[in-house]
């Protein structure tokens, strides 16, 4: 097994472009992870649940592109 | 072409490279990618002059992302979900890059902008994105910055001397 590397971050720039990056990161892996949810058949409910956010936030934020995408999704 | 066409079609350019992204705001790489796309414009040329045609551009801000991504010991290859589905339309709202470089572009231009000025302004940026994916491949931002400087003082003085 490969040995793991410790990252390190001297310089307060790569901290910073880490956060933009990790934030870019985080909204690719919701967008990605919501629609797989819902191609599976999850609710909105259990998926607001699930990233401990509202209901209307995530129904907000994603019903337009996974209605575009053709995703069939639940009322609830 | 005047300057605020010029920025509306650029703007609705890079809507559709952020919506590539999966960006709900257009940032100053959006702004960058859009300027490159625009082949047989001085500002894509000089862009291409140093390896960044739409496609070298394209990867110097991937290795940009995976660079900085790898400074928090995260890695791309580490996450196997399938690529979300895009948003139905381009991404319309513009993010703080875009007004910074808008600012240190137009700052001092007394004559009418050129489309160099918002080059300008974009590769004048001495942190974010764009600087650090430039830094990366090796390119000398500064000497990019003198070229374009260079060009809009000749562009003036002609201005002054035909007018």
């Amino acid at each position: 097994m490969a040995a793991l590397k410790t990252p390190t971050i001297r310089q307060p720039d790569d901290a910073l472009a880490a956060v933009a990056a990790l934030r870019r990161l985080a909204d690719q892996l919701e967008d990605a992870a919501v629609e797989q949810a819902m191609r599976a058949g999850w609710s909105w409910s259990q998926v607001a649940e699930a990233l401990g956010v509202t209901r209307q936030a995530v129904h907000k934020k994603h019903a337009q592109r996974l209605i575009a995408a053709g995703v069939a999704l639940r009322r609830r | 072409m005047k300057f605020d066409k010029y920025l509306r079609t650029i703007l609705e350019q890079a809507g559709h490279e952020a919506q590539q992204d999966g960006s709900t705001t257009i940032e100053a790489q959006h702004l960058l990618l859009a300027i490159a796309a625009r082949t047989e414009t001085s500002e894509s040329r000089l862009l291409s002059s140093v390896g960044l045609d739409p496609g070298g551009l394209r990867q110097a801000l991937d290795r940009e992302y995976e660079h900085s991504l790898a400074a928090a010991g995260v890695s791309l290859q580490a996450f196997a979900l399938p690529r979300p589905s895009s948003a139905p339309e381009a991404a319309r709202h513009v993010g703080a890059s875009v007004r910074y470089a808008l600012e240190r572009g137009l700052a001092g231009v007394r004559t009418s902008p050129q489309p160099a000025h918002l080059l300008l302004g974009i590769l004048q940026a001495e942190v974010g994105t764009v600087p650090r994916a430039l830094g990366l491949q090796d390119i000398d931002r500064t000497e990019l910055v003198r070229r374009i400087e260079q060009t809009l003082s000749g562009e003036q003085r002609q201005a002054g001397a035909g007018g």
